[in-house]
């Protein structure tokens, strides 16, 4: 459904991703895992469009398209079947939780006001917050940021849904609640790329998992394979200093 | 205070306090308004980054920035005669008040889209919002909240300096005064007087000030937290 081929981008002249290919299937869960500063969160940037690639080629929905070149219209269009989760959630800071769902829904797709309500207060159902649709997101906890931002995703029904260390930024004791949420998704067949530090997450819920270093993809594999019979030794030292830390 | 002051204070209070109201505040409000529309503008065109216009809108608030508001009221007054355009006094006041506090508000305005996280901008995207949609609906909705403060402080500055125009014949509150000085040489009794009646004008914006700043408040549900 989702291929890349030869993704490169450069940020103030360092090499960010040197050439990173990756394919999913509709109802995929691809993990994106490795250290900080692999070019993780680029990767997920630059499939959004948030950063233009320098070069690459993306087939979507069986149509191809060369990354750099795409116009500010198509953009707009690809958009329309993807959605973003972001590390710091990014809520609209004037607007309340169920205004957050239905404003892309309202502004953006031209949907009537009552039929986008219904669809966000469903999307809020489902991330466990109908009960805090009027409040604002100064008074929602990162947890219930991140899942109203989840909600946000979801009620525009995307093709893929891209999330960027979606728990990165929380307390510990919130993360489990969002986890929940995400692996919800992904029992209901939402296709997603999620990129994250949390190993049993990807574990337990990704069906691929895609380790990244240095701007390259280091291992693109199913994720039983991956965990189960890793032969690089990088990706083995990699887990064993995270044990470390743990 | 003699018999004679008070009574010269009294007879005087409300024909100063009526040309406030009917020359101050209205010179005040249609100027202020006028550069609330500069400013926004000239902020957009910078923030949009468009070109030549953009250099334009810089060299604007240079000029206006670094010349005396009393130097550009004399110049457009009595300067452009000379090239054959006359305004009467009461419009050039405006406009000059007007182009002169659009500059410093741009930098206010512009200081205030700039002060509202990048993420806002790139969530809207991600919900397929456009550029032009995100800016009014998200960012500067943020953006006023936190210009409100400093674009009162500029409001109140004017009240003060709509006083300059006395110096262009437009009688406000300032040279009524002056005039009733001029005939009873009570200076100390009737300036105090008229400093008084700006401190109530400005009084009454610093209270609308506070109840704006509640009510954006309640509309971003409590003190801003941004996120």
């Amino acid at each position: 459904m989702l291929e890349i081929q030869g993704l490169h981008k450069s940020i103030g002249g360092n090499e960010i991703l040197r050439g990173v290919d990756l394919s999913i299937e509709k109802g995929d869960v691809l993990a994106v895992l490795g250290p900080s500063g692999g070019g993780k969160t680029t990767l997920l940037r630059c499939l959004n469009y948030l950063e233009r690639a320098d070069a690459g080629t993306m087939t979507f929905l069986g149509r191809k398209m060369d990354m750099p070149a795409l116009s500010r219209r198509e953009i707009a269009e690809y958009r329309r079947h993807t959605a973003f989760v972001f590390q710091s959630f990014n809520l609209f800071s004037n607007k309340t939780a169920l205004q957050n769902v239905t404003e892309g829904l309202i502004v953006a797709r031209k949907m009537a006001k009552a039929e986008a309500e219904e669809r966000a207060m469903a999307a809020l159902e489902r991330v466990g917050l109908a009960d805090k649709r009027d409040a604002y997101p100064s008074q929602l906890s990162g947890g219930q940021r991140q899942r109203v931002a989840i909600a946000r995703a979801v009620a525009g029904e995307p093709d893929v849904i891209f999330f960027d260390e979606p728990t990165s930024a929380l307390d510990p004791e919130l993360i489990g609640g969002v986890l929940d949420v995400i692996q919800d998704l992904a029992e209901d067949g939402m296709t997603m790329i999620v990129v994250t530090h949390e190993v049993h997450f990807a574990r337990n819920v990704s069906g691929k998992v895609l380790f990244m270093e240095d701007g390259r993809a280091l291992a693109f594999a199913p994720t039983k394979t991956f965990f189960e019979e890793q032969k690089l030794e990088r990706i083995q030292s990699f887990f064993r200093s995270l044990d470390r830390k743990e | 205070m003699s018999e004679r002051v008070v009574n010269i204070l009294l007879i005087s209070f409300p024909r100063i306090l009526g040309q406030g109201l009917l020359v101050t505040i209205p010179l005040t409000v249609i100027s202020f308004s006028l550069a609330l529309v500069i400013a926004v503008i000239c902020a957009m065109i910078q923030i949009a980054d468009v070109k030549g216009l953009k250099q334009l809108v810089r060299f604007y608030i240079w000029v206006i920035r670094g010349t005396p508001l009393m130097v550009q009221l004399y110049l457009v007054y009595f300067g452009l005669p000379d090239l054959g355009i006359m305004l009467p006094a009461f419009p050039c006041a405006v406009a000059v008040f007007a182009l002169n506090e659009g500059a410093y508000c741009a930098e206010t305005v512009r200081a205030a889209i700039e002060a509202v996280p990048h993420g806002q901008m790139e969530a809207g995207y991600c919900v397929g919002m456009s550029y032009t949609q995100i800016m009014r609906r998200i960012v500067l909705p943020q953006a006023f909240r936190t210009a409100f403060p400093p674009l009162s402080n500029s409001l109140i500055s004017m009240v003060k300096d709509t006083s300059l125009a006395a110096n262009i014949t437009v009688t406000e509150m300032f040279m009524t005064t002056q005039r009733v000085v001029g005939r009873t040489y009570e200076a100390l009794a009737l300036y105090s007087e008229v400093a008084v009646i700006y401190l109530l004008f400005c009084t009454v914006i610093t209270w609308l000030q506070r109840m704006g700043e509640r009510r954006l408040n309640a509309m971003n549900g409590g003190n801003v937290i941004r996120a």
